[in-house]
């Protein structure tokens, strides 16, 4: 039991980090990224393309979360110029060319048939590492989320033309905001490849940025522990499920379909109850005198 | 804030097991099964879960394994690879399996396997056919013969039919192009040329932008593979252009016709045979009468790797270790649901029994094998 509990929050942790990272981009910043699951899969695809060619993890780990960030501002690039709404589609797209790039590609990581990569034998020390991926990122975004830069992030959220009168270069700071939720997110693939000891497209559909939507958006997209607590329901619906069927009689395809339901109805009640996600932002005051 | 929801995700997890590992104890011999109980081909996985209970049912009816039952626990990949994990993990860990069945494409089965190999625990393998399943020596056992099999035969097959040139229209997927791949190199060899090799992405709503190039080379025939809404599509999308040629397909019992007047005569292909035994008539017709249809193959694959399993375990013993020892014994004479079942050194199922069909008066008919 002990392993499957250190395995479970593993994932947890992993998909936390991704949360936090969409949480800096949409929650902070009001970037619609719809591709998020991309820097993940950077991330992982980084340690397979390593796996695949006989480099060592931590060349892996380099190039995924090296590539990542550079990827991101190109694919950004087109829209600088479009309005927030179109980012969704443009990083939708940008997720799915890349999926659709492993898949037919299959001199970088084995194409539809995916590759092996390392796997972590001491379930522990994947918990501890991905704990500590955690601790790491969500330190950074308190700290981003405190500071001038994290109110200036807040205003170009509410408000770009504001933000470009106060005299900040909106772009920049997208740019800036891309780069570290990406790296973010890549590190969390590199982990993930190496949990799971196997990367295949299909692994990082746009299923899986919508699952981090829904965690991202139930928790309540501006304040971290709002992300976090999405993540901790939204990942142990899934495993406390698993105990469902056997602990009420019922068939177990009806659970698993009860479980997609679950997830629906609660996202549908969010939205009517709770727009602002369970834990919405509070207001900020400061003292002018203070500053 | 973060320390306390750790704590509360551990208890969570812990207070669940509490129970399962109790029961994991009374049930004799825990047996898992993962399958994609929501996601795509969800029909053919719960056949598949029915499959692995009836026979599990009849070992137990007949006074279990020297006095033990099985307990079939199944659990839901989603058809996603993380999903298939977190399933395999549970099984393993809280379940106490030593064994699991897995229905799911090599995307699914792939990393259970390579999850499953250090932990030493067995795998047996009832729907995916990637060759590189074959990968996992002692670990993975498949009850249906792999692509590298199948798609040699395909491609014999057609080339026996007088095709000369053909056009492939696979799912790019591991399943699709891998199996293009076997039957591309056998229908060559035998002097057919293929004129184009199509790989469509699954799930989209039209595919007539795939299929403008059959049109355009006029092959002599189309060979093909796919699941079930999607070969849907795809045959719409060819009625609509006016591709007449006829198709030869591998596994034509998941195909779905979409019109079977335009159909007529049109769908051929090569299953899995074996399923004309006396057992798995039986078999059919106790399916049928308990969930009110014919059962898919994986019905007969599942029921014949539970059973095997369960061989295993009476001349060896539960754990996996034993199991692993067993199975190779377990397999040899047997006749099962798909037939008699050979395996090689990998644990992958050779020689197997095939049937040949043709799509007529509305349902796939007997056909003579070339």
């Amino acid at each position: 039991m002990i392993d499957f509990a250190v395995f479970s929050i593993t994932i947890i942790a992993v998909w936390s980090v991704l949360a936090i990272s969409l949480h800096l981009q949409f929650g902070l910043t009001g970037l619609v990224n719809f591709g998020q699951v991309l820097p993940f899969a950077v991330g992982a695809y980084g340690t397979a393309f390593a796996a695949a060619h006989g480099l060592p993890a931590w060349a892996g780990a380099g190039i995924g979360v090296t590539l990542a960030p550079l990827l991101g501002l190109l694919v950004i690039l087109p829209a600088s110029r479009l309005a927030q709404d179109y980012w969704a589609l443009v990083t939708l797209g940008a997720g799915e060319i890349f999926r659709l790039t492993m898949l037919n590609v299959p001199v970088i990581a084995g194409g539809d048939e995916g590759t092996s990569v390392y796997r972590f034998q001491n379930a522990d020390l994947a918990m501890v590492l991905a704990l500590t991926l955690l601790l790491v990122t969500l330190l950074f975004a308190r700290r981003v989320g405190a500071s001038p830069l994290g109110r200036m992030l807040r205003v170009l959220r509410e408000d770009e033309v504001l933000a470009a009168t106060l005299g900040r270069n909106p772009f920049r700071l997208q740019r800036m905001v891309t780069a570290a939720s990406w790296v973010m997110a890549a590190a969390a693939g590199v982990l993930y490849a190496h949990v799971t000891g196997y990367i295949s497209p299909s692994s990082f559909t746009v299923l899986e940025t919508f699952v981090i939507w829904t965690a991202v958006v139930l928790g309540g997209p501006s304040t971290i522990t709002g992300v976090l607590l999405g993540t901790v329901i939204v990942q142990l619906t899934s495993v406390s499920t698993r105990f469902v069927a056997q602990w009420s009689g019922l068939p177990s395809d009806l659970v698993a379909n009860l479980r997609l339901g679950a997830y629906g109805l609660v996202l549908i009640l969010v939205f009517l109850y709770r727009p602002q996600g369970l834990i919405p932002e509070r207001k900020l005051r400061y003292d002018a005198d203070r500053l | 804030m973060r320390k306390s929801l750790l704590a509360a995700c551990a208890v969570v997890l812990l207070s669940a097991g509490w129970g399962e590992t109790g029961q994991a104890a009374e049930d004799a011999i825990p047996v898992g099964v993962i399958a994609n109980l929501t996601g795509t081909d969800v029909q053919s996985s719960l056949d598949m879960v029915h499959g692995a209970q009836a026979a599990a049912d009849k070992i137990n009816a007949s006074g279990g394994i020297k006095g033990d039952k099985i307990k079939v626990i199944v659990e839901d990949s989603e058809y996603r690879p993380a999903a298939g994990i977190e399933a395999a993990t549970k099984l393993f860990d809280v379940n106490k399996v030593s064994a699991v069945l897995v229905f799911g494409g090599s995307s699914v089965t792939l990393p259970i396997a390579e999850m499953a190999q250090p932990a030493g625990k067995i795998v047996l393998n009832t729907s995916a056919s990637s060759a590189k399943l074959g990968d996992y020596p002692g670990t993975l056992y498949s009850t249906l013969p792999l692509d590298d099999i199948v798609g040699a035969q395909l491609g014999d097959y057609v080339a026996k039919e007088g095709v000369h040139t053909a056009v492939f229209i696979v799912p790019n997927n591991t399943f699709g192009t891998g199996l293009m791949d076997k039957a591309a190199a056998a229908f060559t060899a035998h002097g057919g040329k293929v004129l184009k090799e199509i790989a469509y992405s699954e799930g989209q709503p039209d595919y007539r932008a795939d299929l403008q190039a059959v049109q355009r080379l006029k092959p002599d025939a189309i060979i093909g593979a796919g699941y079930g809404d999607d070969t849907r599509t795809v045959f719409r999308a060819a009625r609509e252009l006016g591709i007449n040629a006829p198709w030869y397909v591998a596994y034509p019992s998941i195909f779905a016709v979409e019109d079977p007047k335009w159909m007529e005569g049109r769908l051929m292909g090569l299953d899995n045979g074996g399923l004309d035994s006396p057992l798995a008539k039986t078999l059919s017709l106790q399916a049928t009468k308990q969930y009110g249809a014919a059962p898919r193959p994986n019905y007969y694959y599942a029921y014949d790797a539970m059973t095997l399993l369960g061989l295993a375990i009476e001349k060896e013993g539960t754990t996996a270790a034993d199991i692993k020892k067993g199975l190779p014994e377990a397999v040899k004479g047997y006749q099962g649901a798909t037939g008699s079942i050979d395996w090689d050194a990998r644990g992958q199922r050779i020689n197997p029994p095939m049937d040949y069909f043709v799509f007529r008066n509305g349902a796939l008919q007997p056909a003579p094998a070339p």
